[in-house]
């Protein structure tokens, strides 16, 4: 059925791009595009004046742009506050998971060692039952935490998942590598620093841009243990803005009218872009380490 | 009986040199697990509140039993069960209408060569995993608007516009469609890597022997990859207690609440929002948990059974 669309069309061309893959091609783009769409609008609100938007809220191309709304954003301590909440979870909370996460990948990649199954059990069994939200409110709230950054960075400190595919990557290095570092005298801790670790710099830094992209997105720790407003992170920061912009907009149902009637949109926008910037600018050279995660963590063998 | 009694002797003194042997691997270890230990397995003594009604003052251990009073109460709470059923319906929901997209898309970019135009599109289909849902729920959000460019478009077409976001019967397919448009290019990589496994012998004797291209994915990619779809429909079954926090929290409002609200959604309001309970919201939170470890451990012996590896690995 597929193939037999436009075939006498494009089948007969010289480069003998077949019809299918015309279509394929097609679908694909438009999904493209509508993954795409709604950024594009986001940035475009954003660099709106509000005389324009009020007019007609649905433009493609806008006829005049303004800094405006961003001018508004920064000039909002919170926006400011929050980014430094963020680059301090983000600086602490990073090398905090990945010391923990790859120090128990590779005990745990090690052949046998008297408990190996205890502890290897000990760690998975997290990923299948926890304790839930309140008991682990209760625990940060004993310890003092709640109300400090520290709350927010200590909660998130093993990742169970990532250590699997870490130390399912350490499991393909060699046994005769670490053999022969024993034969020379070295203890498991200086084939760590030596061999392990620097054969798997990629994986490495694979590891440190998912953590590092978890932690800026983070929101719902700051969300319950972080009282003062004036510590939240960024997502935290920025939800608050969509919530109260969203509260003028009287009685959803009305919707249609209500929208025009206040400018908390371009803000809303503008906030929006300084949230994801980062990680907007960073990706397109990031992907391909970002895909090699993921690819580890399908293919263990 | 002698033998056996000398052999343990020798087997501990054997024992107590392997420990020494690996005193390193227990130091390096040390941290993660006196991690889990704390940030795991400690909490896990708060479960008893489930079974306690909490006095603040006299901390968890002190305050007095209440048994199964709050089960009790549970099961009779309609706001409960509404939560509970809505959990299941969203989670098998997603499961009917959002599984598929990743693998189609998957089978569908695997026909592309490569190129840069490839490669972008991959790029743009990837990027918006790496957002929180409080981004993607209001840069989504803007397109479900009154008069965002999903009306504009229904409008095109001469229909009439539609308020997405507060109507009870749109709300959930809203939450599949932005679900998808969030993550399956990025589940989609599973898949690619695993089509990406299959033999390109396979395919080439397939166009030896004639067979069109939606032959080869048919008789070729979807038996390639069948291990994989199980084991990740298998994981998703077994994460049907969730219906997705991050997303509903972040796109519903009291309009669309019937419909919308899950048992993670019902723990936070009733916890942090209305008047606290901290023994009942246990409870429900260990209601689901003990649901969902029953559910991912049997599914999770099936995948081994069948696959020969498990879900989580």
């Amino acid at each position: 059925m597929r193939g037999k669309q436009g075939s006498g069309k494009r089948g007969t061309t010289r480069r003998r791009i077949k019809p299918s893959t015309v279509l394929i091609a097609a679908i694909l783009g438009i999904w493209g595009l509508m993954i795409l769409y709604p950024f594009y609008n986001v940035v475009i609100v954003s660099f709106m004046t509000e005389k324009e938007y009020v007019r007609t809220a649905f433009v493609l191309f806008p006829k005049e742009l303004t800094l405006d709304a961003y001018m508004r954003v920064f000039s909002n301590a919170r926006i400011w506050s929050g980014y430094r909440s963020t680059l301090l979870i983000v600086a602490l909370g990073v090398p905090f998971n990945l010391f923990l996460t790859v120090t128990l990948a590779y005990a745990l990649s090690k052949k046998s060692f008297p408990g190996k199954r205890f502890f290897n059990f000990l760690v998975v069994f997290t990923m299948y039952f926890s304790g839930g939200v309140i008991p682990l409110y209760l625990l940060v709230k004993d310890l003092g935490l709640m109300g400090s950054l520290a709350s927010v960075i200590v909660t998130y400190g093993v990742s169970v998942y990532y250590m699997i595919i870490i130390k399912n990557y350490f499991l393909g290095i060699p046994d005769s590598l670490r053999e022969a570092a024993q034969i020379d005298g070295a203890n498991d801790l200086v084939i760590m620093l030596r061999i392990y670790l620097p054969m798997s710099t990629p994986v490495l830094a694979t590891f440190l841009l998912f953590f590092l992209v978890d932690r800026w997105n983070s929101w719902y720790e700051g969300m319950l243990y972080l009282t003062d407003a004036k510590k939240w992170p960024l997502q935290l920061v920025l939800r608050e803005i969509v919530a109260t912009s969203q509260k003028t907009e009287p009685g959803m149902a009305m919707g249609l009218l209500a929208k025009r009637e206040n400018f908390g949109m371009g803000i809303k926008m503008a906030s929006v872009v300084v949230t994801m910037a980062p990680i907007m600018v960073a990706f397109p050279f990031l992907q391909k380490y970002f895909m090699r995660g993921m690819t580890m963590g399908a293919v263990k063998e | 009986m002698k033998h056996s009694k000398i052999g343990s002797k020798t087997d501990f003194r054997k024992l107590g040199r392997e420990i020494a042997r690996n005193k390193y691997i227990y130091l390096i270890m040390s941290f993660g697990i006196f991690y889990l230990i704390l940030f795991s397995y400690v909490p896990m003594r708060g479960l008893l509140l489930a079974f306690k009604d909490y006095k603040v003052r006299r901390g968890i251990m002190g305050s007095p039993w209440v048994g199964f009073a709050h089960f009790e109460r549970l099961f009779r709470e309609a706001d409960f069960r509404r939560a509970f059923v809505n959990t299941l319906q969203i989670s098998f929901g997603r499961i009917l209408f959002q599984f598929p997209f990743p693998i189609l898309i998957a089978i569908l970019v695997n026909e592309l060569r490569g190129g840069k135009g490839k490669k972008a599109l991959q790029t743009i289909y990837t990027f918006p995993h790496f957002l929180s849902w409080v981004i993607v729920a209001v840069v989504v959000g803007n397109v479900f608007e009154s008069d965002g460019a999903a009306n504009q478009l229904i409008q095109l077409f001469g229909g009439e516009p539609r308020l997405f976001l507060a109507d009870k019967t749109l709300f959930r397919p809203l939450l599949y469609f932005t679900d998808v448009w969030k993550e399956s290019g990025w589940s989609s990589i599973i898949y690619l890597s695993a089509i990406s496994a299959i033999s390109g012998e396979l395919y080439e004797a397939a166009a030896v022997d004639g067979a069109n291209r939606l032959q080869r994915i048919v008789h070729i990619t979807l038996p390639g990859i069948r291990s994989t779809v199980v084991v990740m429909l298998l994981l998703a079954v077994g994460g049907v207690m969730n219906g997705g926090f991050d997303q509903i929290f972040n796109m519903s409002n009291p309009t669309v609440q019937k419909v919308s609200d899950i048992i993670d959604t019902y723990i936070y309001r009733i916890t942090f929002t209305q008047a606290t309970d901290f023994g009942f919201s246990t409870a429900v939170g260990l209601f689901k948990s003990v649901i969902n470890f029953v559910l991912l451990v049997s599914f999770d012996f099936v995948a081994r059974k069948f696959e020969g590896r498990g879900i989580m690995e």
